[in-house]
């Protein structure tokens, strides 16, 4: 990150508190998304989102596996970001470590709630095939190819229309009369079955100096403490995370 | 037989894309993208990196870092004499780490480093403002690289390194009134920009962005249009960097253009 002198940093108070950021937004205007699917084409799933110069890619893969015995009728999800090298200097080696393990938790927790599974986004039955024998389980994948700030805000949409790209292959299961085997499974390539994103929430950033909406990298250093607000369309209830 | 060619089978042969120049006996090719070199003279804005002994050491958008030497720059009570070791290590008094400068390119020393000198009154530290980083080879040079708008009371100094500042008007003054100066700004609260100076300073930085997205060369009345024409069009502030205005001012640029190719006829 770019060090800014006290002048600027003088600055961009003055802007903050007169609610005329630098390039002219207001304290509670977002910066233009730009959105592509399925950049991907190995992934079941992708997405590419840009926000300014922020840019993350998210890719969602699924594989038959076996479900845990505590929840024999649901299926896994596992969310991993990864930020790469190129997004910034400080990310060279095994610098993003610490970054890039605070966005995966971050996310885990408003994509699938809390310990007992209360809020999550995403329902787990439906990933189910075989009821204790066989499930689908999602491999969520983040990258962020170029970081200006606002890095969980963009990762979580771009989960989101990634998710929403996901065609899950319909699968075929020929019941065996063993309790122990595996069940064979034929995996159909032709018929896909969509995902309900409707529940994925979209998540806002919230920092507090005088609230404002996507604080732009020269604003981090005046993050005292940031609210990252997850919302759901259908759900009246609001699942937040506080981070600092 | 220079830069940018090489000699294939006794025929000079270009290796870069570009202008081929000649000079006397010299062939060069000058690439239009080059990257920022500095020639003596230039006026350039850097960031403070690195305080060593006797110089600060500033980026930018260089190759390698510029030197600016204590002994090149005037001292905050003005009189002309020896540096001694108590200035040295008041230093960080005049500039301190991340601090935007403006100086100017003194020359290259024999061990190839790049010297820069700040002894005139325009030169020297920069605040109240915003720094922005254009492609260094949308700046040409010209004549005049400070610009004081005088109808939005705002500075712009174009440096020849691509990077450009663009902040509230300082008025150049006897170097003892700085020491106050300063402790006003630590003991501000709110003695922020004003909100008006503010508006411009954000208009003008976002035509530079949108200028140099759209690759033009960035010239002062350029950018002065641009601002202009935003304001004359009711784009927002933010909007001047959306898809629409973009549209329109490289077309107003595109029939200005035509319009000179016209005249010359």
């Amino acid at each position: 990150m770019v060090g800014l002198s006290e002048g600027e940093k003088h600055f961009i108070r003055g802007g903050i508190a007169q609610d005329l950021r630098a390039d002219g937004r207001r304290r509670l205007q977002f910066r233009a998304l730009t959105v592509e699917t399925g950049i991907i084409p190995q992934a079941n799933g992708s997405a590419r989102v840009r926000m300014g110069a922020t840019e993350v890619i998210a890719s969602v893969k699924a594989e038959l596996g076996k479900p845990t015995i505590l929840h024999p009728d649901k299926g896994k999800v596992s969310i991993y970001v990864d930020c790469s090298p190129t997004a910034a200097p400080m990310f060279e080696g095994r610098g993003s470590e610490e970054l890039s393990a605070e966005l995966s938790v971050g996310l885990q927790r408003c994509l699938l709630g809390g310990k007992s599974g209360a809020g999550a986004a995403i329902d787990l039955s439906s990933l189910i095939v075989v009821e204790g024998k066989a499930c689908w389980d999602l491999y969520i994948d983040g990258l962020v190819v170029s970081s200006d700030g606002n890095l969980l805000d963009a990762l979580a949409a771009a989960i989101k229309v990634a998710l929403s790209d996901t065609g899950i292959p319909k699968v075929n299961v020929s019941l065996n009369n063993e309790t122990d085997g595996e069940p064979e499974v034929d995996i159909s390539d032709e018929e896909f079955l969509q995902f309900d994103t409707s529940g994925v929430p979209v998540i806002i950033t919230l920092t507090k100096r005088q609230s404002m909406f996507q604080a732009v990298v020269q604003h981090q250093f005046l993050v005292n403490i940031g609210a990252t607000i997850s919302l759901v369309e259908k759900r009246p209830s609001l699942f937040s995370g506080v981070y600092d | 037989r220079g830069h940018g060619t090489t000699d294939q089978d006794g025929e000079v042969v270009a290796t870069l894309c570009g202008v081929v120049e000649r000079v006397n006996k010299l062939v060069y090719v000058r690439t239009l993208r080059a990257r920022y070199k500095p020639e003596v003279g230039d006026i350039i804005v850097g960031r403070v990196i690195e305080i060593a002994p006797k110089r600060w050491r500033l980026e930018i958008n260089f190759s390698q870092d510029a030197v600016l030497m204590l002994s090149s720059m005037n001292l905050p009570d003005g009189i002309q004499r020896r540096r001694t070791a108590v200035d040295e290590l008041n230093m960080r008094s005049i500039f301190e780490e991340n601090d935007v400068v403006c100086a100017e390119v003194r020359g290259f020393q024999h061990d190839g480093s790049l010297h820069l000198q700040a002894r005139s009154q325009k030169y020297g530290k920069l605040q109240r403002g915003q720094l922005l980083t254009v492609p260094a080879y949308l700046v040409k040079r010209r004549k005049l690289h400070f610009h004081h708008l005088e109808q939005y009371d705002v500075d712009l100094i174009l440096g020849c390194n691509g990077f450009i500042w663009v902040g509230e008007h300082v008025v150049v003054r006897e170097i003892a009134d700085l020491k106050e100066d300063e402790q006003k700004l630590s003991a501000e609260a709110e003695t922020f920009t004003p909100i008006e100076t503010r508006r411009h300073i954000c208009r003008l930085a976002n035509a530079a962005r949108l200028l140099s997205a759209l690759g033009f060369t960035l010239t002062v009345e350029l950018i002065i249009q641009t601002a202009e024409a935003s304001v004359s069009s009711n784009v927002e502030i933010n909007d001047m960097l959306g898809a629409e205005f973009y549209v329109q001012t490289a077309e107003g640029e595109a029939k200005r253009r035509g319009d000179l190719l016209g005249k010359k006829r």
